[in-house]
């Protein structure tokens, strides 16, 4: 069997249309329409129940969550064949790395129904492939920091907005589903910060490599502020969930920072392609 | 009538203005508002899936976000589904007060978030019955999230899905028996 599976790759059926990062930046389109940077009123885009496309949103986010899962085994999957047993990752990582297969197989299934109880049917949005991307990289220690800890990082934060928008609008399956998703969520995390540490014990550069790697992921994922604590985001920072996976409070800081740094970022995207998409309509008025 | 689509040609998104009026034009020959004069604005600046109308004398204006013509599995492509439900939908509820019976209906932007999904239910069932393909459970879900999970609740969905020539009256009472069903439950 070929070890380092390429994106590309990946086997889906006629119902999956995937997408890479470069096509979502690619989008020049945008949902902050209303506050400019550094403005004090501000759009509020958090996915809850009082949002008028809360059904449709939580649907998309829901997809999201299904496609995430998939690419969530097929990584870890890989990270258990990819690389020799106690020379190039241990054998204990490789059984945790198993354990997560048969949770992430668990989240399919959940994320399967759930998907069929709010009238959402598998493909109907565009799977995004970047977390499996994240996946590929040839040393353990850079996937367990991308995936684990930056990409399953964002799934508790992802989790824990989905069963606060079911607690609100009280659907009982949603809350219960993403709740038990959620403690597993805090379980992977927490596995890679432990064996970040462990594995990278007597060698420095590796773990800031390693960091260094989850900071770009987390900043690609922070893409637009979907991801902040700011009310513009669609989804929140979920602090005590990511320190009960072992991140320091210094960490989540800096994941809010890079969170509400994105957001501002594309804000000011937003207005410079407004500027210049005005001033193009101006000239040709001329 | 008229039914005039703006932009002509588009440059966020791949959408062809041509369709659009041919979809349009098909609903309102389908509705049996042939007489109208249509005017259709895109907002392809942005990805969300608001569409907003304001009733002229002689015209319906429709004022879409460009998500609410999108492929949902091909982002930034058309989807003709998801343009046949969106303008439906509206085209439905300008007929409602334009028609009667819908005089007590407060403005567009002051309707409760019940009320907006009673009066989508009534029109997605509508349209079902037109021929356009639709999810009932996607409806179903969004009128739950409004009205509760309950029995109660899905007895007046499926209520407002099978119905026709209601009136504003009878709308709002089967969604507030929904929600005070719910709340308190026999």
């Amino acid at each position: 069997m070929r070890k380092f599976f390429p994106v590309e790759d990946l086997a889906r059926d006629e119902r999956f249309n995937k997408i890479t990062m470069k096509d979502r930046l690619g989008d020049p389109r945008s949902v902050f329409t209303i506050g400019e940077p550094g403005d004090a009123k501000k759009a509020k885009f958090r996915l809850t129940p009082e949002r008028r496309d809360a059904s449709d949103g939580a649907r998309g986010l829901m997809h999201g969550i299904f496609v995430g899962e998939i690419q969530a085994l097929e990584g870890a999957g890989r990270t258990c064949w990819d690389f020799e047993t106690d020379v190039e990752a241990p054998f204990a990582l490789k059984l945790d790395m198993a354990r997560q297969c048969w949770d992430e197989a668990r989240h399919v299934e959940i994320s399967v129904k759930l998907s069929e109880w709010m009238g959402t049917e598998i493909g109907q949005y565009a799977e995004n492939t970047v977390l499996f991307e994240a996946a590929c990289s040839t040393d353990p220690v850079l996937r367990l920091a991308g995936v684990n800890r930056a990409l399953e990082g964002l799934a508790i934060d992802v989790f824990t907005t989905m069963k606060e928008f079911g607690d609100m609008a009280g659907d009982p399956y949603l809350e219960f589903c993403e709740d038990w998703m959620l403690a597993d969520e805090v379980t992977h995390v927490k596995m890679g910060s432990d064996w970040l540490r462990k594995v990278t014990e007597k060698d420095p550069e590796r773990r800031k490599k390693a960091l260094e790697f989850q900071g770009v992921v987390d900043k690609l994922f922070s893409y637009g502020g979907t991801r902040s604590e700011s009310d513009e985001s669609p989804i929140g920072l979920a602090r005590r969930f990511r320190e009960l996976a072992g991140f320091t409070d210094d960490e989540v800081e800096t994941i809010n920072e890079l969170s509400l740094q994105a957001l501002e970022e594309r804000k000011t995207a937003v207005v410079k392609l407004r500027d210049a998409d005005q001033f193009a309509q101006a000239a040709a008025g001329e | 009538m008229p039914i005039t689509v703006t932009p002509q040609t588009f440059s966020y998104v791949s959408f062809d203005a041509a369709t659009i009026e041919r979809i349009a034009s098909d609903l309102v020959a389908s509705l049996g508002m042939a007489e109208q004069t249509i005017n259709i604005s895109v907002d392809e600046t942005t990805p969300l899936a608001r569409t907003v109308i304001r009733l002229g004398g002689d015209s319906i204006d429709i004022h879409a976000d460009s998500g609410a013509f999108e492929d949902t599995r091909k982002p930034r492509q058309q989807s003709e589904v998801t343009t046949a439900t969106s303008l439906g939908r509206v085209l439905l509820r300008a007929r409602d007060r334009q028609g009667g019976g819908f005089g007590e209906a407060p403005p567009d932007g002051e309707l409760s978030l019940a009320q907006i999904a009673a009066w989508e239910t009534y029109s997605i069932g509508r349209l079902e019955k037109l021929g356009v393909p639709v999810n009932r459970q996607r409806w179903l879900y969004n009128f739950r999230n409004r009205h509760g999970f309950s029995d109660a609740s899905d007895g007046a969905f499926e209520q407002l899905w099978d119905s026709d020539g209601l009136t504003w009256g009878e709308l709002c009472a089967i969604s507030d028996r929904a929600i005070a069903a719910t709340r308190d439950p026999a």
